[in-house]
């Protein structure tokens, strides 16, 4: 009788001997072409929250990514193209109904697509420490982004490792209709970013990881689309010109190597100069099951306080400098939850998922500000196909 | 202005019954001194303590108190029982640490191959389902002889390359008799080259695998094989049957330590042509084997 192969078995008996070096998964193959689809469908607003038609944002993307090494692995190429179609209304303004902030979304339907392409290029990937550098162009019909970037990993020992990287991204935004419609006819935007982490493997089933990211944007920030409701009538919304923001974090991954399962714990906290700061906890399982299945159920909780230019529309008469309805700027506090079902058949692996987003001012951790009538929840389901090969 | 180009330093040895070198890339020669020295005392140090040739070492000494009272062991030596335990099932018993007395009766040294009324009295001292082995309580029967060959070996080289990364060593390679473990990539980010032996000539290459992370181990029937009228008997025994195996003339395996490398490798050979290349494609670990006629098969490109 011939005894079943179970690499997860040897693996788990020699992780005693033989610590694994972390963050290198044993089943990697040289290259690995992939492609991904996902159906993004936001709820229609209730019509308590909102003026007229409730319907709003769908998003289906579709990716296509190609990682190869050449040299001998010394390299690793990874190419991606994205293709977007957008659909639907999005929130325009808020208005007072009786003494109710409601919400009104742009009344014409948006039908839109991007495309992006982003190129990175890794030195020594296998090697404990590595450089990647990468560049990446998004093109839609009114928007358009470069960015280049460069990270590095560095092993300082066998526990611990260094990360930092840097990376700039210079935007063009050239509105549509703009003549018509009084928006800025073209405008930029550049941010420049910076990173730094520290991971430390504590035993041989667990390693933390801990991290700052500083982000600097100017130019540009308002979205030129977006109008705000004041004593005068609509205006468009105006946001600073610049934005700082800094953010922490802290991942924590533990192995369970007798039951072949893993537990991704992450948490970050960001501030910005606009006031805006949140709280992003996040929790994954990864389990591993006979006959190459796996299956990666996962929750985020994410709470954020308003930015202090945010406000639903304004009465007073005077007009404040910056003013602005969009409700990715209020305070609200959101609950996700996602599957993940992956099946790997010989060199094809097959992913399937859903994720469900609610957000709404009550689950904010730092009470409830303005009113945020705009709030989404969303639908995503995605699938996927990926083939590796050496 | 002195040069910080890394540089390459080789340091040859003998271990293990065998010839052993460590080769490490660095801009700082005593750097590559101090990690070499230490690594090589470090498979030295699991040479004396687990080599089944000596009758005055650690192993010997737990064989034989063990065989008469149970025994608690160190951690590092309930590790290697726990991963012999895990070979064990994953061999359906052909993998057996107890297997010495096989081992000793097969070995090329004798001359002959052992009878039929020996094999079974060797064969009635093996069993590594009649030993009580609660971690870290190990009770033997007596005149067990544990044996970690096909262990030992990979896990001194993986210990070794460990020790040149803690070392601050980044870039390495630790060859013990063609059991390899890699510190890390050459500087400039080429993998290693390992030489594949030709199983029926050992002394040329029959192939070069790259190696850029990880370890490589091969078995093969040549090493210490008993010829008798032109029939070969591998050192590799089949604890179930008490007879060397017939099967592949070498197996080699790339895994993220030479350890899993070394187990994959040697289960497969006791597998069998049939059954060890199914076994190895489950597995998923790349591999290259090479059969009787000398024909290569697997997943490494040769």
């Amino acid at each position: 009788m011939r005894p079943t192969a179970s690499l997860s078995a040897l693996l788990a008996a020699a992780s005693a001997l033989v610590p694994p070096t972390v963050a290198t998964a044993a089943d990697e193959t040289n290259n690995r072409v992939s492609y991904r689809f996902s159906d993004y469908d936001e709820d229609a607003l209730a019509a308590k929250s909102v003026i007229g038609d409730g319907e709003r944002y769908r998003v289906l993307s579709q990716q296509f990514d190609v990682d190869t090494k050449f040299s001998g692995g010394s390299y690793a190429l990874k190419l991606d193209a994205t293709h977007e179609v957008m659909s639907g209304s999005s929130p325009w303004f808020v208005l007072p109904k009786n003494g109710v902030p409601v919400q009104v979304l742009s009344g014409a339907t948006i039908r839109d697509h991007r495309s992006a392409l982003n190129a990175s290029l890794t030195q020594n990937p296998d090697a404990s420490t590595n450089t990647t550098y990468s560049a990446s162009y998004s093109s839609e019909r009114d928007y358009r982004a470069l960015a280049v970037g460069a990270e590095r990993s560095q092993a300082l020992d066998p526990a611990w490792t260094l990360g930092y990287g840097g990376s700039f991204s210079h935007d063009l935004i050239e509105p549509t209709d703009a003549l018509a419609n009084g928006r800025i006819p073209r405008a930029t935007k550049n941010t420049a970013s910076a990173f730094g982490s520290l991971a430390l493997v504590l035993d041989r089933d667990s390693v933390v990881q801990a991290g700052v990211q500083l982000n600097f944007e100017h130019g540009y920030l308002t979205d030129p689309y977006k109008l705000f409701a004041d004593s005068d009538g609509l205006v468009p919304e105006r946001r600073p010109e610049q934005r700082a923001q800094a953010a922490a974090l802290v991942r924590w991954r533990r192995a369970f190597t007798d039951i072949d399962a893993a537990l991704h714990l992450d948490y970050r906290y960001a501030q910005d100069s606009w006031g805006l700061h949140s709280h992003t906890l996040e929790a994954a399982w990864y389990q591993s099951l006979a006959g190459g299945w796996r299956v990666i159920p996962a929750l985020r909780y994410y709470s954020q306080a308003a930015a202090r230019f945010y406000m639903p529309y304004s009465l007073a008469a005077a007009a404040p400098d910056h003013y602005s309805a969009d409700y990715r700027l209020g305070t609200f506090g959101a609950f996700s939850t996602s599957i993940n079902v992956r099946k790997r058949f010989g060199h094809w692996e097959f992913s399937l998922g859903a994720e469900r987003y609610h957000s709404a001012q009550g689950l904010a951790l730092d009470g409830r500000d303005a009113a945020v009538p705009g709030l989404v929840n969303f639908t995503r389901a995605f699938a996927g196909l990926d083939f590796g090969f050496d | 202005m002195r040069s910080m180009e890394p540089r390459l330093f080789q340091f040859a040895f003998s271990s293990m019954g065998c010839p052993c070198e460590v080769q490490l890339e660095s801009a700082v020669a005593k750097a590559a001194e101090t990690a070499a020295t230490a690594a090589i005392a470090e498979v030295a140090r699991l040479d004396e303590k687990y080599s089944h040739y000596r009758s005055d070492n650690f192993l010997a000494d737990l064989c034989l108190d063990a065989g008469v009272r149970s025994v608690e062991v160190d951690d590092e030596t309930a590790n290697l029982l726990d991963f012999a335990d895990a070979l064990f099932r994953q061999s359906t018993a052909k993998f057996d640490i107890t297997a010495g007395a096989l081992t000793k009766l097969w070995d090329a040294q004798g001359g002959r191959v052992p009878s039929a009324e020996e094999i079974a009295a060797a064969r009635a001292q093996v069993g590594w389902s009649r030993v009580e082995w609660r971690r870290p309580q190990l009770r033997l029967r007596a005149d067990m002889r544990i044996d970690f060959g096909g262990i030992v070996k990979e896990y001194a080289a993986d210990r070794a390359a460990a020790i040149c990364r803690a070392a601050g060593i980044a870039h390495g390679v630790v060859d013990l008799g063609g059991d390899l473990a890699v510190v890390g990539a050459h500087a400039d980010g080429r993998p290693w080259l390992a030489g594949i032996k030709s199983p029926r000539a050992p002394e040329k290459v029959y192939a070069s695998i790259a190696l850029a992370r990880g370890g490589l181990a091969t078995s093969g029937d040549y090493e210490r094989a008993l010829v008798v009228e032109g029939r070969r008997y591998s050192h590799i025994v089949d604890a179930t049957t008490g007879w060397p195996v017939q099967g592949f003339a070498s197996v080699s395996v790339i895994a993220d330590s030479c350890l899993v490398a070394g187990a994959a490798s040697t289960l497969a050979m006791l597998l069998g042509c049939e059954d060890g290349a199914a076994y190895l494609s489950e597995l998923g670990l790349p591999h290259l084997t090479i059969d009787q006629s000398g024909a290569a098969a697997g997943t490494i490109a040769v």
